[in-house]
Parts: C-alpha cells; structure tokens; sequence
C-alpha cells in the first residue's frame, strides 16, 4: 500500500511535469505565431467615405470574380448616418485583421494568415464548424448553408469568375481577391496600380473611393492617403487591427 | 389468445421500446436528411449558426461530467464506498459524451472530414483542444466501461475470455480515473472558455465562463447519474440499490449547490456593474427580456434554489420522491444554463459600425433539428435502459474486484 502511494505521488509529479512542459511550448507557439507573420508585402485597403455613393458596384463585381452565391455578400454596403444632407455609407469586406479571430479559433488551422497579411480560408480544411462566425467581429463570414448551383446573375455583366466555388458546408469571405494579387505579382504588376493585379471592388469602383496597396511601400496611393487624411478603423477597440481603413465622410468621426 | 399475445408482448419494457424506437427513427430520417440536403434546412443562420444541436452537445457533454467527478472521487480521494455510483456515473459518461460525438456530427458542416482536427492542430483553438480531450476522454471512458460491458451474459458464455480481459481493466482504474480528471478538467472549463474568449460578444467574454461551465458540470452530471440510478431503481428490480450511499452524494449535491448558486448569481449581478455595449443588453435579455422565466425560474428557482433546500433539509432529501425531483431539477437547471448561454450570445448582435445601435434576432430550432435532437436524447435514454436490464449498470450488490493490489516485497527491517 505504501507503494502504491508512492507510485500514485510520482504519477502526479510526472503529470505535473508532463503539464507544465506543454504549457511552456504553448508559451512559446503562442509567442511564434500570434498575429501575422509580416512578408515583404502588407496589403490594405483604404475606404473614402466620402466618395462613396453606395451603388453596390463593388458588391456586384466580387460577386462575379469570385463567383459568390447571389445569397451571401463577401463584400456589403451598409448606410452610416448622414453628414448634412448626405447619406454616408461603410462597405464592410474581410477587414484581414493582424491577430484575427478566425484564424485564432479555428480547430483545424483552415483559416490562416498569408504573409502578405491576407487572411486565408482553405475550404479543403474547414470542417464547417463555425467558431469563425461567432468569433468575427465583422459579420465578414457567410456559410454555405445550400450549394450554389446554377447560374451566377452577375456573370458575365460585372466580371468573369476567377476561383472555384465553394463547397457547401463550409464558411467563406473576402479574400482580398488573392487570386489577382498573385497572378499579377506574377506578371510584373503593382497591385493597387494595374487593374489586373487589384482587387475587383476596386477596380470597379466608379468613384475611386477605395484604395489598394501596399503599406510597406511608403509610395504606394494607400500609405499616402493615410498619411494625408484621418482615418479610422472598425471596432478598433478590440485589437483585431484591421487592414481595412476609412476616410471619414467628416472629420473626427469617433472610430 | 389475442389477450396472451397482448400480456405477452405488451409489457412496459416492449412499449418503452417501442416509443424511443419510433423516436430513433424519425431522427434518422432527420439525420439522413441533414446530410442529404445539408444545414440549409435547419433554422441555423450566419447570425446564429450555433443552435439546439450545440446545446444538445453541450448539455450531454456536462451531465456526462458525473463520470470523471465520481471516479476522482472513488478512486483517488480513496471514497471506496461510493464505487457502485461511479460505476453508473461511467455508463452515463459514455453514453453522454457518445450523445456529444453525435450532436456535433449532424452539426458540422463537412461531417466527412470531422477527423481533420486530429491531424491539422490548431493549439490555440479552444475548440480544438476540446475535441482532442472529448475524443481521448471518450476512449478513457470506454476503457473505464469495459468492466461494466463484459456484464453482458452472452458475452460472459461465449466469449469468457474476452469477457475477463475487459474486467481486467478494472485493475487500472485509479490510472484511468487520473487521466479522466485531467481530460474532463481541461474541456469542461475550456468549453465554457470556447464561449468566454470570444472578444466580439462581450455578453460571453469574461473569465468566469470556464469556471461556471465546469462547476455546473459537476454538479449537474452527478445530478443526472443519481436520479438516473434512483429512477431505474423505481421503474425496475434489475436495478440495486444502496440508498444510503445515493443519500450521502446527494445531500454532497446540495453543497456543491450553495457554491454553484453563489457563483453563477455573483456573474450575473457582477455584469450589472461593467456597461459594456452588449454586455448589458445581454445581461438584460437573459434576466428581463425571452429568457427571463428560463433564468430565474428554472435555472435559478428550480435549478439551484429549490433542490438546494430539499437536498439540504434532511426529511426531503430521506424522503426518495422529493430528493429524485430534486436531483432532477438540477440536471434541467444545467441544460437551461447552457442554451441560455449559447441563444443569448448570439441574439445580440454587436454592430460594427460606430454609433450604430445593438440590433437583436432570434432563432427557433426546425422540426428537423428538433427531430434529430430528440431522437439523440433518445439514444441516451434506450442505452441507459439496456444498460440497467443487461449490464448491471445500477447495482449497488455487485462488489468487482479490487484493483491491483501492490505486493511489496518484504526486506529487512532496517537496523540503526
């Protein structure tokens, strides 16, 4: 008996050890990986409020590059008030956050962060439990609840598809049109410069309300308009350091 | 004749059978269903995407929690006594945690790929760390139910080797029931934690939610596991018991509820006090607005409150109906925890957009969730039943083996 008490002390010493070893190397993962790893490139996106008018173009043409059921918007415009006698609106996409929850949450590592600071869904991993809708901050993420069938109403008007369309079962958002990003890159092109290599709601915007480029080039139209005008980001207070910044419509609008 | 054949085959038991039989079925249907069509036929939204199902899982996963509690309590807070209630509380776990493996299965949306957790590790997923415990915490149990398996009488005259061989594993249970803390400690709490990390909801972000999901689990699964025993004691002479050990866990129930009850009302009135956008309209939702009778009546009146007095005043817990009742409340106050908790996070939805007002939505499960949910309730609810008629689940008489007895050798006593 007196054993076996020992046996059972040292059992729980090794537990012990066996926990804290685990702790330590979650310390240092943790440490590693948190937030974005940060590569040559940084894209952002920069929204001027006050130039949109709310026409939904940018909706329409990443419906069809990325060929999006009609049902679910990566990309949605929402009304914000008035300034005087102007209705001011905020277009939400994927705001491709530095320490994004989704990524964060997620149990199988299907969303994850590029190094160009995108945040990425590999739809091949997910297995559509859906932590990463409760945990965005942003409503960004929309699952396939039916598979999207048929025709896309905004092919071929606003865009021809550029990726295969999701599975059904499986969240999906913004992806800052990586696929243009890359090609184009690949080509020799500047993404927020030549229209081939910049996302589709930029390119299609017919107010030139959003920006896109790269922050680590301080030439680049993004990291100018942020240096030239206030800005704000969504539920800044959170922490998620969002890549997607907004020109306030008026200035001092609280963020 | 007709009137034989009706005695004959109209027993109780048969027509139990066939209730929960007829239930199985329709969610079957139900699940196959889901699969087919997938989750667009559920009421499941982008707002709320966690639902009943969740909650089932949820539920099951914490009345399951009798398991590890008991077995600490018997094998490594050496409460011998108490081993023939541990023993169901280890049948109720793995029918529990079983009933959890089912819920998330008809819930995710690539059922196909639910082993991909296993093999793409994210550490820092409180949902992942859950799965890997619920899954190795599933095998513990299995192993911790061998013993009670190998009850089963054809297994014991065809196979008796087998049969011995699981009995055997018996001689392992205090390693067992040490791995079983471990696992249930860190997904319990970490389940609440799923809920408690989650910065966008403030209603759900707050430390205290690991700690309230695993109290509430340990005092709702040995809720469940005693009035699952005292029921099946009522309902049939298969089932043995010892009302004197059941009486001493009870009336153990009724501290841990004062603690339970302390805690989960200093939460909520604790949040009264942090005006946080979303917290308070959740606060407000659960305690004046749809929630209110689940909060106040059945979680807190008839949850905690009323079984802590009748499992605490001596003549009510004696007295086999109210103590049952009691007991039964808890489990029920633990479940109305749970999707309280889970519905009223995610009806109140946080704007994104400065300045804008919190908007709120609703969800009500489909016939076809709700369907697939019963019919998984069901499942646990048959298996117990054929665990009492044939695995001896609930008897208190059946004595096994020791465990392991430890033969030290005998040395000479040491001379100064």
């Amino acid at each position: 008996m007196a054993k076996q008490n020992i046996n059972r002390r040292e059992f729980l010493k090794l537990t012990a050890v066996g926990v804290a070893v685990a702790a330590g190397t979650h310390a240092v993962s943790t440490k590693a990986s948190s937030g974005a790893p940060k590569g040559k490139h940084q894209w952002a996106m920069v929204i001027d409020q006050s130039k949109c008018t709310g026409c939904n173009y940018c909706t329409l043409a990443c419906q069809a590059h990325n060929d999006v059921n009609p049902e679910i918007q990566w990309n949605k415009v929402l009304e914000d008030g008035k300034v005087g006698d102007m209705q001011v609106y905020v277009p939400r996409p994927c705001m491709h956050c530095e320490k994004a929850p989704c990524v964060e949450v997620c149990p199988v590592k299907a969303s994850y962060y590029r190094d160009d600071g995108i945040v990425m869904m590999d739809y091949d991993r997910c297995i559509g439990c859906r932590y990463c809708q409760i945990a965005c901050p942003y409503n960004a993420r929309s699952f396939n609840w039916e598979k999207f069938t048929g025709d896309n109403p905004a092919v071929p008007e606003w865009g021809n598809p550029e990726v295969e369309r999701r599975p059904r079962g499986v969240p999906e958002k913004c992806s800052f049109c990586y696929q243009r990003i890359d090609r184009g890159l690949s080509l020799g092109l500047i993404p927020g410069v030549d229209a081939d290599a910049t996302p589709a709601c930029v390119v299609i915007c017919p107010t030139g309300a959003r920006m896109f480029g790269d922050l680590n080039d301080p030439e680049s139209n993004v990291s100018k308009a942020l240096h030239e005008n206030p800005s704000y980001r969504l539920r800044e207070n959170l922490g998620t350091g969002p890549r997607v910044y907004y020109i306030p419509a008026v200035p001092a609008k609280e963020a | 004749m007709l009137n034989n054949l009706r005695s004959k085959f109209l027993t109780p038991w048969t027509v139990w059978l066939g209730v929960m039989g007829i239930i199985l079925l329709s969610g079957a249907i139900s699940g196959i269903m889901v699969f087919w069509k997938g989750l667009g036929i559920t009421n499941l939204t982008d707002r709320v995407p966690w639902g009943l199902w969740i909650t089932i899982d949820l539920s099951s996963i914490a009345l399951g929690a009798g398991a590890f509690s008991l077995c600490a309590g018997v094998y490594l807070f050496g409460l011998k006594r108490f081993q023939p209630i541990a023993r169901t509380a280890t049948f109720v776990g793995l029918i529990g945690y079983t009933m959890a493996t089912l819920a998330l299965i008809l819930d995710i949306g690539k059922p196909e790929r639910f082993w991909h957790s296993m093999i793409y590790w994210n550490v820092h997923s409180l949902l992942w760390e859950v799965t890997m415990c619920v899954i190795l915490y599933l095998t513990v149990l299995l192993l911790e139910a061998m013993p009670i398996i190998a009850n089963l009488e054809w297994l014991r005259k065809r196979l008796p080797r087998i049969a011995a061989m699981m009995e055997h594993v018996h001689h392992y249970a205090p390693i067992l029931a040490i791995i079983g803390l471990g696992l249930s400690s860190l997904h319990q709490s970490s389940l609440g934690a799923t809920y408690g990390v989650i910065k966008a909801r403030p209603f759900w972000f707050k430390p205290e939610m690991s700690v309230l999901f695993m109290f509430s689990a340990i005092v709702g699964g040995i809720s469940l596991t005693l009035f699952a025993t005292m029921l099946s004691a009522r309902l049939t002479r298969k089932a043995k018991i010892n009302d004197v050990l059941i009486e001493r866990v009870a009336q153990f129930v009724g501290y841990l509820l004062i603690g339970y009850f302390y805690f989960r009302a200093w939460d909520a009135l604790a949040t009264t006090y942090t005006y946080d956008p979303g917290r308070s309209e959740g606060l407000h939702f659960l305690t004046k607005g749809p929630f209110a009778f689940n909060f106040w009546i059945v979680e807190m009146l008839f949850g905690m409150i009323v079984p802590m007095i009748l499992l605490l005043y001596k003549p009510t817990r004696i007295n086999r109906f109210s103590r049952m009742l009691a007991l039964f409340l808890v489990a029920v106050g633990v479940v109305a925890f749970r999707w309280d908790t889970n519905i009223t996070g995610q009806l109140v939805l946080m704007p994104y957009i400065a300045d804008q007002a919190i908007t709120y939505t609703n969800y009500r499960p489909s016939l076809i969730e709700i369907l697939a949910g019963a019919a998984i309730i069901a499942y646990g609810c048959t298996a117990f039943s054929l665990g009492v008629k044939y695995l001896r689940v609930v008897d208190h008489t059946l004595i096994e083996e020791e465990h392991e007895k430890v033969h030290v050798k005998v040395t000479e006593p040491a001379t100064l």
